[in-house]
């Protein structure tokens, strides 16, 4: 009686077990970080998304760009982690060195909106001299100038398209008597974008066609130190500026501490805020005008090798990357440029001057190459060359030494 | 006569101990020998299944790394220079706030609050009153007449210097409150014996004061050498080390080795090394205070 009455429930367990695996939802793990975390579009994105696929429940985990690599490798590295994840071009070559991403080209066959992607942003997401997509284009930057308009109206200053022009001006501009400099150079945390910017527009390059490292070549440093002398030798940067970080700068400049400073499309709201049309907007200054060049990088997704779940990770990411997903996206408070062309043709973004010259950045723009060690000199040892150099303690040529071994090596 | 223990009596204080061995073991023991097996490894974050062994050759890496001997020497300053400062100020606040005035209570439960605040928190104050551009204490000294012009003070190479003196607000009323309360339990016949025989105040406060309060000064500067000599969190705030190398402390170091380099297995040596030192420093403090200590106090006091 007592035995049987064991195996019932056993059994009634099993039945159950089975009946519920049946009718379970996959379900996605997704990671991102968001710009702007009181914004709730990507949360509505999602619920949208798993109301339109009920057999798929998509969870996400926003952590803050700040830990998002040291987060991701620790969660990865334990066995753990997410499915799919919002992810940086900088940190492309280290996951792939690891064999941690899935190689997305089998599925983006399948995918309908593999044509609207604008064709030369699928190299943000590939490895030179690999067959293979590992990162799905989805929202990207380009550094442009902004400049102050009033400012360079009373000086009697046309805005400066060449490096010689941007130099003019800002040595007309700077006056430190009363703590006023001509350009908001970025030395501390996160100025490794607005200096490959301007090293790219000046014609240097971190790998030539056949994926060699020439950041170290003589071009390379020559514009480097164009670029190290506009604070050591003209002064025209704000003598903080070796360690100036996204705040400083941008304090510096919205106190009419500075008269140009470089970012992206990301702050081009709370500019108009501050200024109206006190602020102006250029592409980077090229050293030649034959030539434009400037920096674009690429939040993408991607899906990892250690998913189990990775044709509902790629559903997931690819419906964010289709029109009316993306769309919704750019113009939230998290938009960056869109990367399908049917998006970036709507009369929002092309009516903008910030999105106008950002997407006309698009054609030209040079992104950090997916390199072992590209995350590494992202988030280090970028930083910590320039500050030596603006310092004058390594010279030009020293610092994109060290730049290159630590992009070859990876550490 | 005393009586010999049965073997279950033995057996019990073991028995009772148990559980809390047991906890100190998986807690404290089993990452202290995790963390000295990884140092023996060519780990990388990424990938710690390709783990290699490779003896003590992180340890000789660390050793021969410039980086690692600068680290060193900034760590040297950045602990003597903040507890010596910390321990004057706070020594003074201690003596000040002994006296008699209106409102003690008041300024003595304020005078906790840096203490009280978070590191990353003093980190940005200091950082904005340290700014080159708009921050307090450039327009503080220039209205002094002690500088002409503004200074990026965190872009400097004296950077650490800025670090120290956030660290120092911060770390100062520890000491202050520490000091005060030993202050408050030297009975106060001793003083009364003292002037009697003719003792000044300032010789008062050296063969009264000082020596009954030994004790505290050892055991809370030695905790601060030891919090200090970890804390990482202003250094890593406010200059992340930086300008250049110039302010780069050991845990600054050890941290970027393993999560920015992904050198896991070099970043632990580091930080065993670091253990290491901090014993050997803490082992010839305590005996120079033995052999100076007047009362002869010893290890066990502490």
């Amino acid at each position: 009686m007592r035995k049987s009455s064991v195996a019932l429930t056993v059994v009634a367990l099993v039945v159950f077990l089975l009946a519920s695996t049946a009718a379970a939802k996959t379900r996605v793990t997704y990671w991102l970080w968001l710009d702007d975390p009181t914004d709730t579009t990507v949360q509505e994105l999602v619920e949208e998304f798993n109301r339109l696929h009920p057999d798929i429940e998509v969870v996400t985990e926003t952590i803050p760009l700040a830990n998002y690599y040291d987060q991701l490798l620790m969660a990865i590295s334990g066995g753990g982690g997410p499915d799919a994840a919002r992810f940086k071009d900088w940190w492309l070559g280290a996951f792939y060195d690891a064999d941690l991403l899935e190689d997305l080209s089998p599925y983006i066959a399948n995918w309908p909106g593999a044509d609207d992607v604008v064709p030369n942003l699928w190299n943000t997401g590939m490895i030179p001299g690999v067959d293979g997509v590992f990162m799905l284009p989805h929202q990207y930057i380009t550094f442009y100038l902004y400049y102050r308009a009033d400012w360079f109206a009373e000086a009697g200053l046309n805005p400066p398209r060449t490096f010689d022009e941007f130099l003019e001006a800002a040595l007309k501009l700077t006056d430190p008597a009363n703590n006023r400099y001509g350009f908001g150079l970025r030395g501390g945390a996160g100025g490794q974008d607005q200096w490959l910017a301007f090293m790219v527009a000046g014609g240097a390059r971190i790998v030539d066609e056949a994926g060699n490292i020439v950041i170290n070549s003589p071009k390379a440093v020559e514009v480097n130190q164009w670029y190290i002398d506009l604070y050591r030798k003209h002064q025209v940067a704000p003598p903080s500026a070796p360690t100036d970080a996204y705040a400083q700068v941008v304090g510096a400049f919205q106190a009419g501490n500075t008269a140009m400073m470089a970012h992206h499309v990301g702050s081009s709201v709370m500019m108009t805020d501050v200024f109206g049309d006190n602020v102006g907007v250029l592409p980077i200054p090229v050293a030649d005008p034959e030539n434009p060049a400037t920096m674009g990088t690429m939040s993408g997704n991607v899906v990892f090798s250690t998913s189990d779940v990775k044709d509902a990770a790629f559903k997931f990411i690819s419906w964010l990357s289709e029109h009316e997903a993306m769309d919704k996206w750019s113009k939230s408070r998290q938009g960056q440029l869109p990367v399908l062309q049917s998006v970036a043709e709507q009369d929002y973004y092309t009516q903008n001057e910030f999105f106008r010259v950002s997407l006309e950045g698009g054609n030209y723009a040079i992104v950090w190459p997916p390199l072992p060690g590209t995350g590494y000199v992202a988030s280090y040892v970028w930083q910590n060359t320039m500050q030596r150099a603006l310092l004058g303690e390594i010279t030009s040529q020293q610092m994109l030494d060290e730049i290159a071994q630590a992009l070859r090596e990876g550490n | 006569m005393l009586r010999r223990l049965n073997e279950k009596e033995r057996f019990t204080p073991f028995l009772l101990l148990g559980p809390a061995l047991l906890l100190m073991l998986l807690i404290v023991a089993y990452p202290l020998f995790q963390a000295l097996r990884l140092s023996l490894f060519d780990a990388s974050l990424l990938r710690p299944d390709r783990a290699r062994f490779v003896g003590l050759t992180n340890y000789l890496n660390v050793l021969r790394d410039p980086l690692f001997l600068r680290s060193l020497l900034n760590s040297a300053i950045w602990v003597v220079g903040c507890v010596t400062l910390q321990f004057t100020i706070g020594m003074l606040g201690a003596l000040l706030l002994n006296r008699e005035f209106p409102g003690r209570g008041l300024v003595r439960g304020l005078s906790l609050i840096p203490w009280a605040t978070s590191g990353v928190l003093v980190s940005l104050m200091w950082t904005w009153m340290l700014d080159g551009n708009y921050g307090v204490i450039n327009d503080i000294l220039v209205r002094l007449g002690l500088i002409s012009q503004y200074r990026p003070w965190l872009a400097l190479p004296i950077s650490l210097g800025g670090v120290i003196a956030a660290n120092v607000w911060q770390g100062a009323p520890f000491f202050a409150v520490m000091l005060l309360a030993a202050m408050q339990s030297v009975p106060q016949e001793l003083y009364e014996a003292a002037r009697i025989d003719g003792a000044g105040r300032f010789q008062q406060f050296r063969s009264v004061t000082i020596p009954l309060i030994m004790p505290t000064i050892v055991i809370t500067t030695m905790l601060r050498i030891v919090w200090t000599a970890n804390y990482m969190d202003l250094v890593f705030v406010m200059t992340g080390g930086g300008p250049g190398n110039a302010s780069i402390i050991l845990p600054v170091l050890s941290y970027i080795t393993a999560y920015k380099k992904l050198k896991v297995g070099e970043a632990t040596a580091m930080a065993v090394l670091q253990a290491i030192l901090l014993i050997i420093t803490l082992f010839v403090y305590l005996r120079l205070v033995n052999r100076k200590g007047e009362g002869g106090l010893s290890l066990y006091e502490v």
